[in-house]
């Protein structure tokens, strides 16, 4: 059952990536997301992640490719493989909406499930509207409400580092609300 | 012609409005701006070798042109005019074509070495004004010409120009964001990074050798700090997070940035080599991209503390914050000019992004641009030009104009994308 359940979650997540994400997520009501964000935030503050540091120093330079390529590298070496599914925000903001929770959870139980030990970075993104500068500040702000997240499912905080693209690596081109949901985003990569 | 000249004694042209005491040798009848006529300098070689000489007079008249204090031309001789050397002027055709001001030269360009003499004269007082002998190799002309043009703004104004400057700015003509400089007027493009990563928000030195700028080329945005005659990238600020949007203090000593090694972005200084941060803001909001007043006593930043990003001040100690911006919901991009007495900056309209300049205090907010999408405005040491990115019906690139708003026009000459200009000091 479990086998099947993170087979399947591979093979959703892989349609995810390859479709640019899910499509819906607009209809869900951000009010909902931030009650229970703001009382998660209080069981694990965001202090653990500097011991992170060592990891995001070992191999950093392959954090330069773009993240499409890395899945797509990855998908043709193994397809059982686990990929994350990406986490989508409403525009201008950090905070979680309900599908983003369901997300970080499936997400949070891979890792517990498979790879407690991995080391994971997420990536947060924004799309292309608001000026680069302040974009970059708020990518970091989405990383770290989805890394606060995770630790409060009891991912290792220490596993966890945080990085921000701003607006700088989009996940599809194009100026309509269609590419700017596809590109406000957590995404999550394995540090080897 | 006596009600003429005291009418012009009168009536200030507007470049008399720059004037030191001394300088203003001219000046226009009326409020009409003075007239300026650039000759293609005379060749000396045997033989007559005038390839260069329209380039010269085309820089030295775009130069003044955009400068907004005379307008120049391009004029060949007057077929009329008798003169012999180049000290010996025959003024009076030129002054009944209208011009106030002339330009003239000579030079010779023989394997590979230039000599370029310039002068300018008053036509109406039929007198020289300043003179410029220029040594140097072919290459150099370009820089030559605009350096005269400098030399006619401290004679017409009291300050040397700002032809001989550079722009540095971001651009994508690899497919990556790569940091390239330039002329002031689009010449000369060289890139500078080229690492393939993401190159981010160069800001020069003082003294104008050095760039620094964020960089995720080992993976995390740190700063770095570069020559512009040395390929070597120096590791400024590696801190955890974000290391970026960083500011060279006016003394050169320190560099303003934003570090998030905090858990969000927050205000510091560091000493020019990397060391001693000092953090200026202690706040749960955003707070970045500084920029120092011209006495370093003050830095102006981008904070979302009040919901969306506005503008505020602080000491550069840290303290004493108040909100600059208050109309528009999202303003970023300050840049303290150089005089002091304004900063510009770009407000979101419509999606978009127009420049706006301020009053330090807050008052006289004015809006420069109206047309396409216009961000990061940084000004010349003059403070006479802006220059900003821009994407608009007439071609997207590096823009500058003056900073009334007028004259903006493109200088950067490839297609492709610009971003993050920022103007040399020297």
């Amino acid at each position: 059952m479990k086998k099947s359940l993170v087979t399947l979650l591979a093979g959703i997540s892989m349609a995810a990536l390859l479709s640019g994400g899910c499509a819906n997520k607009e209809s869900v009501k951000k009010e909902e997301a931030v009650v229970p964000a703001v009382s998660t935030a209080k069981v694990e503050p965001a202090k653990p992640v500097e011991q992170a540091k060592p990891v995001e120093q070992a191999k950093p330079v392959e954090e330069v490719k773009p993240a499409q390529e890395d899945a797509k590298i990855a998908a043709k070496t193994s397809a059982a493989e686990i990929k994350f599914e990406t986490v989508y925000f409403d525009f201008d903001k950090s905070d979680l909406r309900q599908d983003a929770r369901d997300v970080l959870t499936k997400n949070a139980e891979n890792i517990l499930k498979s790879m407690a030990a991995a080391k994971i970075k997420i990536e947060g993104h924004c799309d292309e509207r608001g000026s680069a500068e302040y974009n970059m500040a708020l990518g970091e702000r989405r990383a770290a409400s989805a890394q606060k997240y995770l630790t409060t499912l009891g991912v290792k905080a220490e596993n966890l580092s945080i990085i921000s693209y701003g607006k700088e690596k989009p996940a599809v081109n194009g100026s309509d609300e269609a590419a700017w949901a596809k590109n406000r985003r957590a995404e999550f990569v394995v540090v080897k | 012609m006596k009600i003429f000249l005291l009418v012009l004694l009168l009536v200030v042209p507007p470049a008399a409005l720059y004037a030191q005491s001394g300088y203003i040798e001219v000046t226009a009848p009326g409020n009409r701006q003075l007239k300026l006529a650039v000759v293609p300098p005379r060749s000396l070689d045997v033989p007559v070798n005038s390839e260069s000489a329209k380039l010269v007079s085309d820089v030295i008249a775009y130069d003044m042109n955009m400068s907004g204090v005379v307008i120049a031309e391009n004029r060949s001789q007057l077929p009329f005019a008798k003169d012999i050397s180049l000290a010996d002027v025959d003024f009076a055709p030129w002054q009944s074509a209208g011009f106030d001001l002339l330009v003239r030269g000579e030079y010779s360009l023989k394997d590979e070495r230039l000599t370029v003499e310039f002068r300018l004269f008053d036509v109406i007082n039929r007198k020289l004004i300043t003179a410029k002998r220029y040594l140097g190799a072919a290459k150099d002309l370009r820089r030559f010409s605009h350096s005269f043009a400098d030399e006619i703004m401290r004679a017409m104004t009291g300050e040397k120009g700002v032809f001989t400057t550079k722009i540095a700015y971001v651009s994508t003509k690899t497919g990556n964001k790569e940091i390239y400089v330039m002329d002031w007027d689009g010449h000369n493009p060289l890139p500078l990074t080229k690492n393939g990563s993401i190159n981010l928000n160069p800001d020069f030195s003082p003294d104008g050798r050095e760039i620094i700028f964020t960089s995720y080329k080992r993976g995390n945005p740190d700063l770095y700090r570069r020559s512009l005659s040395n390929t070597a990238e120096v590791p400024l600020s590696s801190r955890k997070g974000l290391n970026f949007t960083g500011s060279w203090s006016p003394d050169g000593n320190k560099i303003a940035l934003a570090l998030s090694k905090d858990g969000d972005a927050e205000i510091y200084t560091l000493d020019k080599d990397g060391t001693h941060p000092t953090r200026l803001t202690i706040n749960p909001a955003l707070d970045f991209y500084p920029s120092w007043s011209p006495d370093g006593k003050q830095i102006v930043f981008v904070s979302d503390r009040l919901g969306k990003p506005q503008i505020f001040v602080m000491n550069a100690g840290g303290g004493e914050v108040r909100r600059l911006t208050t109309a528009g919901n999202y303003n970023v991009n300050p840049r303290w000019s150089p005089k002091g007495d304004r900063i510009a900056y770009s407000r979101m309209t419509n999606g978009g992004f127009n420049i706006f300049t301020i009053a330090p205090d807050g008052t006289s907010d004015t809006q420069l641009t109206f047309d396409g999408s216009n961000e990061n405005p940084s000004w010349s040491a003059d403070g006479r030009f802006i220059c900003f990115s821009s994407k608009r019906g007439s071609g997207a690139g590096v823009y500058v104009m003056r900073t009334d708003g007028s004259g903006q026009t493109k200088v950067s000459q490839g297609k492709g994308m610009y971003f993050q200009p920022v103007w040399s000091v020297h």
